[in-house]
């Protein structure tokens, strides 16, 4: 319990997805803030730095898409998490070959992103030395 | 859309002049076959994700409705092909099941026609809020799943409300004058007025006041409650609409209205323009029960939220009816309850108690002066409050959140829940650290098993190892067993949590404990070894982890924090949607139900169409008609059950003349391996066998046919085989197998379909001779599914030897499993059976791949069965 505590940043226009990972990963031992509208996460990347980024693809509004470039050109060591529907899974991975972590398809298990998350999580601690 | 559908149909599908080849309809039959294989699966799939192990959004719904419309348009296709359109009444069946589903999908209220005006509230089925609003549907709950005691009575339903709306033609009215007030031509007060005033003066229609009346008619006297549509839920309406007390029989037609019209009070529609219901659809049912003279009455606080570290809960109680208790709390007797058993006192505030309120002799309430020596004694005694605490506990585990409970104490010394909802933080609680919390706790098991329902629960361990200790299960622990077994079903409800080294997300166990919200692991190998019987431990199903010890920390963070899945709109949609899928009605195929008419669910239907086709299949004399070209042969074995065999090329030696064939001109490979484990000697008697010889043999050949008057089909015992292919029917005594192999030289193209279901004996043994069943195919690295005593296997991909090794094993085990429901008296027996099954199997030189004798050594499954 030394080290700090990592913050994510979790946007899903859906609610639920929200509700169910925040605590989730709290658990993990995360920080965690939600949002589940775009603009409104957008805000908040530019005045905190998350360590991960856990986005959906598509939502009204500007697109997961748009928001994780935007938000990698103010902190460009973010990690990106991607959830999206099972159909737009292969146009994801086709387009986000460069910079995205990993992807996740919906519906998911809980344990499927949080072994994910243990992942980004070795990875940060392993850069950070 | 029915019209819509057989306009479609009809252009797709012309009924044919001629009639289909054989070979295309056996095409059709096992199209049909995969997608019923697919449609079971997507029900599976559906209850798993109930359980909250998963995250999924409205358009996973969405996605998963609109492709089980579109298997299912198929599937009746299909049978109507298989049958020259014998089953055109099919599709009337799904629109009458698909169109509410899809109304629910939309989010629109759905009341068929065929929903009552007034339900009683132990009758009434339960998770539909919308006929019976939020209050009466908890109740209800607490009632029907939890056995608390609830006043008796019954509910107006919503649709007596809109039937009311319908014959007074106010739904235009109402929402003209809303417009008006949105519009701010009208203010709050005046709309209010007015709707309200077109409520009161409308009739109550013949058929719903007769309804309303009947009902009444059983006591003097009724408390007429509100229970609005989304009350008691997320939202809070609390003491927005109206409630009456002591409201004489013939009262209650105008109480009812008088309730209804309390949905347009202005605080109701201030609130719902304010959290944005407006434009929603407002229903209310009301509430009528009876009325209980009540000697104390008071409220429990699950939690004391003012120290929700102090384990504590508060019971508040005062002398007479409960009204006074309601309205100020000051002056209440107040004693705080370990939240624990014994759920020992730890202080009481005792207050000096003046004048309570009765009810009066002629009806009605009355206020009166207490007793000068009982002034200052304490309202309840001490096993009462045993009692609310633990009803009080019973109903926070359940709805898994703080329970603000009202309950009342009559002359007779019982205690009635009159309410509970979820009980409001007054101010933000202090978030723990949670996850270093957890972290000073040991742990037991980590990242074993499935979850069948999330959650956490903490309780001492009882191992339940056969249906003997069932019975002395203790109320709040955490079931551990071996089994998943439906014996089991009545410990569910009473325990916190429930760890199977058996079983799946998708079985029976697992929906019993989704019904009663029981967090549960499904196999947790070795859990009954690892987990100390009688001690304290704490189960997170969400993280699949099991601590030592009760995480005080963590089950506050769950009770107070952590999102309950169980009451988002997402899950709720799920299960009503479950509700119009997974039961199955239609058991029984002699039924006079059985009919396509009788179909109430999705799983019905499919039940339905796969008998038929089935039964289509079976039919020889008609096919023997229809396709003359057909070769169908009789087997002459050693082992008499007169099998058809029909040769669609390939499966029979050439040579063979006449109508019967012998063993040795089977050329079908599948059918040649099969066929060599049954006859295997041995293979149809079990250890010492009780009965002779011949009198079982005269049992195994036996059909449902005989001497029961059923139809001649079901006792044809069916092979259609090509060289590489066999597909079996089997239906030996009361029990009927279904084989489904291709067996080529490329292990690609390869499965082993196996599907066995039926039995005599009651559901107890029945299950312990599916698992037994499962137990030995698992060995063989099947992947199999019970449901109830439905045993499905699968197996894919296999090389031929492989595949011809199982499929001797699959021969021996049809013949073993004759017996076996009769012989299965104890659990104790499944593994001296599956024991003694595989000696037989080393014996003849055939030993399971891998795993040892005793079963506890699985592998992981090298040939996944999906």
């Amino acid at each position: 319990m030394a080290q700090n505590k990592l913050k994510i940043l979790i946007l899903d226009d859906e609610p639920i997805v929200c509700k169910r990972l925040k605590p989730s990963l709290e658990k993990q031992g995360f920080e965690v803030d939600t949002f589940t509208r775009s603009f409104e996460a957008l805000q908040a990347v530019q005045h905190t730095k998350y360590d991960i980024i856990i986005t959906d693809l598509k939502m009204e509004g500007m697109d997961g898409m748009r928001f994780l470039q935007e938000a990698k050109k103010i902190h460009p060591d973010s990690e990106v998490i991607v959830i999206t529907g099972f159909a737009t899974m292969e146009t994801a991975k086709e387009s986000f070959k460069k910079g995205v972590f990993d992807f996740i398809a919906k519906p998911f298990n809980l344990s499927e992103i949080q072994r994910v998350v243990m992942r980004v999580e070795a990875k940060i601690r392993g850069t950070q030395g | 859309m029915f019209t819509g559908l057989q306009n479609l149909w009809q252009k797709l599908f012309k009924p044919p002049r001629q009639l289909l080849a054989f070979p295309e309809v056996f095409e059709h039959f096992q199209e049909l076959l995969q997608d019923h294989q697919q449609i079971m699966e997507i029900i599976a799939d559906l209850g798993e994700k109930s359980g909250g192990e998963y995250v999924f959004d409205r358009k996973y719904l969405l996605d998963t409705m609109n492709e089980l419309h579109s298997l299912l348009l198929r599937l009746v296709k299909a049978l109507n092909l298989i049958s020259e359109n014998r089953y055109v009444e099919l599709y009337a069946a799904l629109d009458r099941i698909l169109l509410p589903l899809e109304a629910e999908l939309r989010g629109r209220l759905t009341l068929p026609e065929e929903m009552p005006y007034v339900v009683g509230l132990k009758e009434a089925p339960l998770d539909l809020p919308e006929l019976v609003g939020g209050k009466a549907g908890a109740l209800m709950e607490i009632s029907q799943r939890l056995h608390l005691p609830v006043p008796d009575g019954f509910v107006v339903t919503t649709r007596a409300y809109r039937r009311f709306l319908d014959h007074n033609q106010l739904e235009d009215r109402i929402h003209s004058l809303l417009a008006d007030w949105v519009a701010a031509k009208l203010d709050t007060v005046q709309v209010s007025r007015q709707i309200q005033y077109a409520l009161l003066a409308g009739v109550i229609p013949q058929e719903v006041a007769r309804e309303i009346r009947r009902a009444a008619q059983g006591r003097p006297f009724w408390a007429v409650r509100s229970s609005a549509f989304g009350e008691d839920g997320e939202l809070s309406f609390a003491g927005l609409h109206e409630s009456l007390l002591q409201v004489p029989a013939a009262g209650v037609l105008e109480a009812v209205k008088k309730v209804w019209a309390s949905l347009y009070s202005p605080g109701a529609l201030s609130y719902r323009r304010e959290v944005g219901l407006l434009g929603e659809e407002a229903a209310m049912a009301v509430l009528c029960q009876e009325v209980i003279a009540s000697r104390a009455s008071g409220a429990v606080h699950s939690l004391d939220l003012e120290a929700p570290e102090s384990e504590a809960l508060v019971v508040y109680a005062y002398p007479g009816l409960g009204r006074t208790v309601m309205d100020g709390r000051a002056n209440l007797d107040r004693f705080v309850v370990e939240r624990r058993r014994p759920f020992q006192v730890k202080a009481k505030n005792i207050v000096i108690k003046e004048r309570y309120r009765r009810v009066a002799a002629g009806g009605g309430e009355e206020e009166a002066a207490v007793d000068r020596e009982d002034r200052e004694r304490p309202t309840l005694r001490e096993e009462d409050i045993k009692t609310l605490a633990h009803h009080s506990r019973v109903l926070e585990r359940y709805f898994k959140r703080p329970q603000e409970t009202e309950w009342a104490l009559d002359e007779s010394g019982q205690i009635w829940i009159l309410q509970s909802r979820r009980l409001a933080s007054p101010q933000p609680v202090e978030v723990p650290d949670i996850c270093e919390s957890c972290s000073f706790y040991p742990v037991l098991i980590k990242d074993q098993g499935a979850v069948a329902h999330a959650g956490v629960g903490a309780g001492p361990v009882f191992i339940v190892d056969s249906d003997q200790n069932v019975e002395s299960f203790p109320e709040g622990a955490v079931l551990v067993t071996r089994y998943t077994a439906p014996w089991l079903a009545p410990v569910v409800p009473r325990a916190v949590a429930i760890v199977a080294e058996k079983g799946s997300p998708a079985g029976h166990l697992a929906t019993i404990a989704r019904e009663f919200r029981v967090p549960t692991l499904v196999g947790v190998e070795k859990a009954a070894a690892l987990l100390p019987p009688g001690e304290d431990v704490t189960v997170d199903t969400h993280n699949r982890v099991i601590y030592q010890g009760r995480v005080a920390e963590l089950l506050r963070y769950e009770l107070i924090q952590s999102a309950t899945f169980e009451d988002a709109p997402e899950f709720r949609l799920l299960r009503r949607l479950l509700k119009r899928i997974a039961p199955l009605n239609l058991t029984d195929p002699q039924d006079s139900n059985f009919t396509p008419a009788g179909c109430r669910s999705v799983h019905d239907v499919i039940r339905f169409v796969h008998e038929k086709a089935v039964q289509e299949l079976m039919d020889l004399p008609r096919f023997l008609k229809r396709f003359k070209e057909a070769r169908v042969c009789t087997l002459v074995s050693a082992v008499p059950i007169g099998l058809k065999i029909w040769d669609l090329g390939g499966g029979v030696d050439p040579e063979a003349r006449g109508n019967q064939i012998t063993v040795d001109q089977i050329r079908s490979l599948p059918l040649q391996a099969l066929w060599a484990g049954v006859t295997l000697p041995g293979v149809w008697s079990t250890e010492p066998v009780a009965v002779d010889f011949r009198g079982m043999m005269a049992s195994l050949t036996r059909t449902v046919g005989d001497g029961l008057g059923a139809p001649s089909y079901l006792g044809v015992n069916l092979a259609v085989v090509t060289k590489t292919y066999l597909n079996l029917h089997l239906k030996l005594g009361y029990h009927y197998n279904l084989i489904d192999v291709r067996m080529d030289p490329d292990p690609q193209h390869n499965h082993i379909y196996f599907r066995f279901v039926g039995g005599v004996t009651d559901l107890t043994r029945r299950s312990r001779r599916a698992r037994l069943l499962a137990e030995v195919l698992s060995k063989y690295h099947f992947k199999v599914d019970i449901k109830g005593d439905l045993v499905l296997a699968r197996i894919l991909h296999l090389p031929p030897e492989e595949m011809r090794r199982r499929l001797i094993a699959l021969g021996q085990l049809i013949g073993f499993t004759r017996q076996l429901d009769m012989q299965l008296k104890s659990d104790e027996d499944v593994g001296h059976f599956l024991e003694s099954f595989v000696q037989r199997l080393e014996a003849a030189g055939d030993s399971p791949p891998q795993g040892g004798k005793d079963g506890t050594e699985q592998v992981e499954n090298p040939y996944p069965g999906r």
